[in-house]
This record gives C-alpha cells, sequence and structure tokens, in this order.
C-alpha cells in the first residue's frame, strides 16, 4: 500500500514537470495568439484612430457595415480572389502534373525537384524584385513574348495594363512555389503502392487510363488537401504586391486583403475598420482550415 | 497476326512520343524556371545599360563588379544594404534558436509527460494555427509598441518563437524517443530538465535540422513583420530594405541584381547543404525505392 503511494506521488511530481514545460509556449500563444485575435475582434466594434486623440467610440457593426459598403473593400476583395484562383488552380494542376511525370522517370528525380523547389528559398522580395525588371519593356519578358509569337517590339506592358499586372503577379508567385507543392504531390504519390498500378496495367489498361481511373481517385485526398493549402497561401499574399507597388505599379489591380488592411492601419490610421477586416480574414482562412483538417482526419484510404 | 504486330508497333511508337513529350515538358519547364535565376546572376556582371540591350546578352561582356560595391554600399554610401544583411542574419537565427528551443520543450512536455489537461493544451497549440498572421498583425503591432519593443530585435523576434508548427514536429519525434532511456536517467539522479537538455535533445538532431532550416527560411524572408515595426534604417532586414531600394527613382537595375545575388547566397548555402530536409517528398519516395 505504501510502495503504490510512493509511486502515485512520484508519478504526480514528474507529470508536474510537464505542464512546466508546457506552460511557457502557453503564455507565449496567450499573448501574442489569442490575445490579438481577441482584440481584433473587439476594436472591430469600435472606431479607433491611431494617434488621435479621442478616445476609441463603440460603433457596434458599423466598421463591418461601411465595409460592406465601401468600393476600396470590395476592389480588394475582387483583386484578392482574382489573385488567389489564378494563382492556385495552375499551381494545383501544374504541380500535380510536374509530381507524376517525375515519377515516372527513372533518372534525375532528385534533380528536378531540386530545380523546380529552388525559387522557394528566394526572398520573396528578392523574387519581386527580379521579376520586376523581367517585366521592364526593354527586358526578357516582352523578348520572349516576341520571340515565340513571331512580333517585333510589341511591349505587352506587364506592370502599366491592369490585367497583365495581376497577371504578372501570379506570374511571379506561380514560379516561386509551384515546386513546393509538386514536392507535396510527390510525397502523396509515393503513398500509393506501385502494385496497384502494375496490376492495373496488367489487365491491360494503358498509362492514361491508369492515371485517370486509378491514380487520380486516390489521390483524391491529398489532391484536395494540397488545392486547400494553396488556397490558403494564396489568399495571404503580401510581399509580391506590396515589392510591385514600391516600384511604381498602380495599386488598384493588385491591393489584394493583406495590402488593404495594412494601408488602412499604417497609411490612414483607421485601426477599427483594419481589424474588421483583420476579423473577415479570419474567418475565411478558418474555414478552409478547417475544412483542411476535417479532410486529413478522413484521408484512410483503403487499397 | 501482321495487323496484331502492327498494332503492338504503334502503341510502342505511341508510347515512345509520350515519354519524350513528357521530358520535354519537364526539361522545358525548368528551364521556366531557373531562366530569372540565371538571369539575376549574369544581371548582377553587367551594367545597367547592358541589361536593358535588345536582344539580352545572356553571356556578360565584362565583369562589372561595380554593381557589387554599389550594392554593398548603397545609394546614399551608409553601407545600409551591409548592415541589414547582418540584421537578418542576427534575427533569423536567433528566431530559429528561439523557436526550435520552445518547440521542443514543449513537443518533450506533451510527449513524455502524462498531465491533467494535456489533450485540452495540444488541441488549443493546434488551434492557433487556424489564426493567419496577417489576421493578426495590426493587433500584435499595437501590442509591440504599447510594450515599448517597438524597433528592436525583441520585437522582431519574440512574437514569432511560439510556433503550432514546431511544436507539432517536436512532439511527433519525441512520441517516437524510447522511454528506457529518460528512465534510466531518471534512476540515476537527474532532474526532469537535464533529461531533456542532455538526453532528449541532443538526440533529436533530425528533427532539429528539418526545423531549423524550415524556421530560418520563413523569417530570412519575413517582410510584413519587419515593415510594421521597424523605423529606423539601421535596423533593416534585408526584404524590408530592398523594397525600399526598389522604390527609389534612380535605379540601377545591375546593383539590384548585384543586391539580389548577395541576398540569395545564405539561402543557397543553406539549400545546396540540408537539401533533404526541404524535399523531403525525395526522401519518403527514395525509401521506397
Amino acid at each position: 500500500m505504501e510502495g503504490r503511494m510512493k509511486k502515485k506521488s512520484l508519478e504526480k511530481k514528474i507529470s508536474i514537470w510537464g505542464i512546466i514545460f508546457v506552460l511557457p509556449s502557453m503564455v507565449l500563444f496567450s499573448v501574442f495568439s489569442f490575445y490579438p485575435i481577441a482584440y481584433a475582434f473587439l476594436v472591430s466594434l469600435y472606431k479607433k484612430e491611431l494617434l488621435s486623440l479621442e478616445s476609441p467610440k463603440f460603433v457596434g457593426l458599423k466598421n463591418y457595415i461601411r465595409l460592406l459598403q465601401s468600393e476600396s473593400f470590395w476592389n480588394s476583395v475582387i483583386a484578392t480572389l482574382k489573385f488567389a484562383l489564378g494563382t492556385f488552380v495552375p499551381m494545383v494542376v501544374f504541380s500535380l502534373l510536374l509530381a507524376t511525370f517525375i515519377l515516372g522517370r527513372k533518372r534525375f528525380q532528385k534533380l528536378f525537384q531540386m530545380i523546380y523547389y529552388s525559387p522557394a528559398i528566394m526572398q520573396s522580395a528578392v523574387a519581386a524584385l527580379v521579376w520586376l525588371i523581367i517585366f521592364d519593356p526593354r527586358s526578357i519578358a516582352n523578348q520572349f513574348m516576341n520571340f515565340i509569337l513571331g512580333t517585333k517590339g510589341v511591349d505587352y506592358k506587364w506592370l502599366v495594363n491592369e490585367n497583365m499586372l495581376v497577371l504578372s503577379t501570379i506570374i511571379v508567385y506561380f514560379w516561386k512555389y509551384v515546386g513546393y507543392f509538386t514536392v507535396l504531390f510527390l510525397a502523396g504519390l509515393a503513398s500509393i503502392p506501385r502494385e496497384i498500378n502494375e496490376a492495373a496495367r496488367i489487365d491491360g489498361a494503358n498509362r492514361f487510363q491508369t492515371f485517370i481511373h486509378i491514380t487520380l481517385p486516390l489521390l483524391k485526398p491529398t489532391t484536395t488537401l494540397v488545392s486547400i493549402t494553396a488556397m490558403i497561401q494564396c489568399l495571404r499574399t503580401f510581399s509580391t504586391q506590396y515589392l510591385f507597388v514600391q516600384a511604381g505599379a498602380s495599386i488598384k489591380p493588385i491591393e489584394v486583403i493583406t495590402l488593404n488592411i495594412y494601408n488602412t492601419a499604417v497609411r490612414d490610421r483607421n485601426i477599427g475598420r483594419a481589424s474588421a477586416m483583420s476579423v473577415l480574414l479570419f474567418l475565411v482562412i478558418m474555414l478552409l482550415t478547417i475544412i483542411q483538417l476535417k479532410i486529413s482526419r478522413s484521408e484512410e484510404t483503403y487499397y | 497476326m501482321s495487323q496484331k504486330n502492327i498494332k503492338n508497333a504503334l502503341t510502342e511508337l505511341f508510347s515512345l512520343i509520350i515519354d519524350i513529350g513528357i521530358w520535354i515538358f519537364l526539361i522545358g519547364f525548368a528551364i521556366f524556371v531557373l531562366v530569372p535565376v540565371v538571369f539575376m546572376f549574369t544581371a548582377s556582371l553587367m551594367p545597367a545599360r547592358d541589361i536593358m540591350s535588345i536582344p539580352y546578352p545572356w553571356i556578360p561582356r565584362t565583369l562589372h563588379l561595380q554593381n557589387f560595391w554599389q550594392a554593398i554600399r548603397g545609394n546614399d554610401g551608409r553601407f545600409l544594404f551591409s548592415r541589414s544583411i547582418i540584421n537578418s542574419l542576427i534575427v533569423a537565427s536567433l528566431t530559429t534558436v528561439g523557436t526550435v528551443f520552445l518547440s521542443a520543450l514543449t513537443g518533450f512536455g506533451l510527449a513524455k509527460y502524462k498531465f491533467k489537461g494535456r489533450n485540452f493544451v495540444f488541441l488549443t497549440i493546434l488551434s492557433t494555427m487556424m489564426i493567419p498572421f496577417e489576421a493578426i498583425m495590426i493587433p500584435l503591432y499595437l501590442l509591440v509598441i504599447n510594450i515599448g519593443w517597438q524597433d528592436t530585435y525583441t520585437g522582431l523576434i519574440v512574437p514569432l518563437i511560439a510556433s503550432a508548427f514546431g511544436i507539432f514536429v517536436m512532439r511527433q519525434f519525441f512520441i517516437t524517443f524510447p522511454d528506457e532511456f529518460i528512465d534510466h536517467a531518471r534512476i540515476d539522479g537527474a532532474n526532469e530538465f537535464m533529461i531533456f537538455w542532455k538526453i532528449a535533445l541532443p538526440n533529436s538532431k533530425p528533427a532539429v535540422a528539418a526545423l531549423s532550416v524550415l524556421t530560418f527560411r520563413a523569417q530570412w524572408d519575413n517582410l510584413i513583420w519587419p515593415l510594421l515595426i521597424i523605423q529606423s534604417p539601421e535596423k533593416k532586414t534585408i526584404p524590408l530594405y530592398i523594397s525600399q531600394f526598389a522604390s527609389e527613382k534612380y535605379t540601377n537595375e545591375g546593383a539590384l541584381m548585384a543586391a539580389a545575388v548577395i541576398a540569395s547566397i545564405p539561402m543557397i548555402v543553406i539549400f545546396l547543404s540540408f537539401t533533404k530536409y526541404f524535399i523531403t517528398g525525395a526522401e519518403l519516395f527514395t525509401g521506397r525505392k
């Protein structure tokens, strides 16, 4: 009896250490994650200007109503959606194709992965800088297009035309991250046993049929997971657009929601409104993350 | 009989054409990915007027190394770019050390100690992954100003070292860590922190290495947070400096590309040395071969 009591108090002593080890993170999360999001919710209900002499005034949902009526907000929503959809669809499609093709080759797999992945290690600001110069009217983007299309001296206005500007930001982001998602897909593809493909081939299916009817369905959880991750990443974009604007591009076509939040808070000093936008962004991404978690839970495919 | 032979031959030919097509696609895409990198390196060695000449001279006519000097020196001669390199190195390194240590500590606690509410704590930590930084950047900015950490390294680092992803990774690793080592150390009289510091941590090199590499990359790349809280020109990190550099009207593309090359070197070194920690897919795949 005594021995058991001794063991229990020893266990308790040890388990307290678990709490001690975990405490620092919990404190930091409380201060730097939970408090800020709660603060954002709270302040979004107030009229608060940074550096203003008047104290914050409770205005209820007025910030949100004003937001939904504001042209700048909807412009950002459209700019963000244009960018996010325009990037994530090609990115997922190409990374899936690349992963499948790489897997089918017997050589150079690691080399191709390294090459495709390498832009991801560049700083976003640096990548944007390099592409800004490439998109200069005199530089190689125009030269390449003219070469391909056989035209001479046509300027495709990469940084000037509204739609080209959005396309340019998409190209930068796509270039930077398509390799990252290729690697993700390769991890997913690797978990499909080769025997399944071989069995299908023995049964007479050609490679195309095997891909469409066997590989793709088995890959569905991975594809959904990758798609949602990519979508969330695209919604959070900031550096590329900020760099482009800094370099002189017009802001309206590319004022994505994060950039709008930044400008509203820092340039316009309107903290209440910026908080409202932050809350909306949080809700959208939280929704996507929940869907993502639900899918990764059910990723039990049975072979 | 010969009809079947023709069919086989056609199928094989078709297969071959597809194979060639795939190789062309893979190589073509590799070229697309590499062209801007090659452009960056070659342009850093050319005077600006060469960069903008048509056609672009892929092989530099001269080694215009003044670009690098001008990048390091800055348009105003204050060597602020050099300072920003040092700032980025310090901030990224310290953030990495802090994040890895905290993640290991927390992950170890979650993996090896049974206490009341352990699951709740773990789920709470995971839930922070739903909070995108961009949604809390403004409240964080105000908070940091209130604490008085504006324009400091501390303000840049401390809010970022609690990482749910890092904790998740380290907890996964420590779950598979043999309990026998820990029990033996306890019998030998070591206290729990010693067990963590002297036994668990030193033997978790793969997880620590992978987490360090990913954390460093994320912090090296970070623009939005320094943009919010850093004011002094001497405290700027590289992305912040570059974003200001890009807005200066008297741009010299050669110097800009030289700065880009210099800024990329640390990550290139890390990437080449620790490729496998980035390309975990390759690890998984070659493991299956």
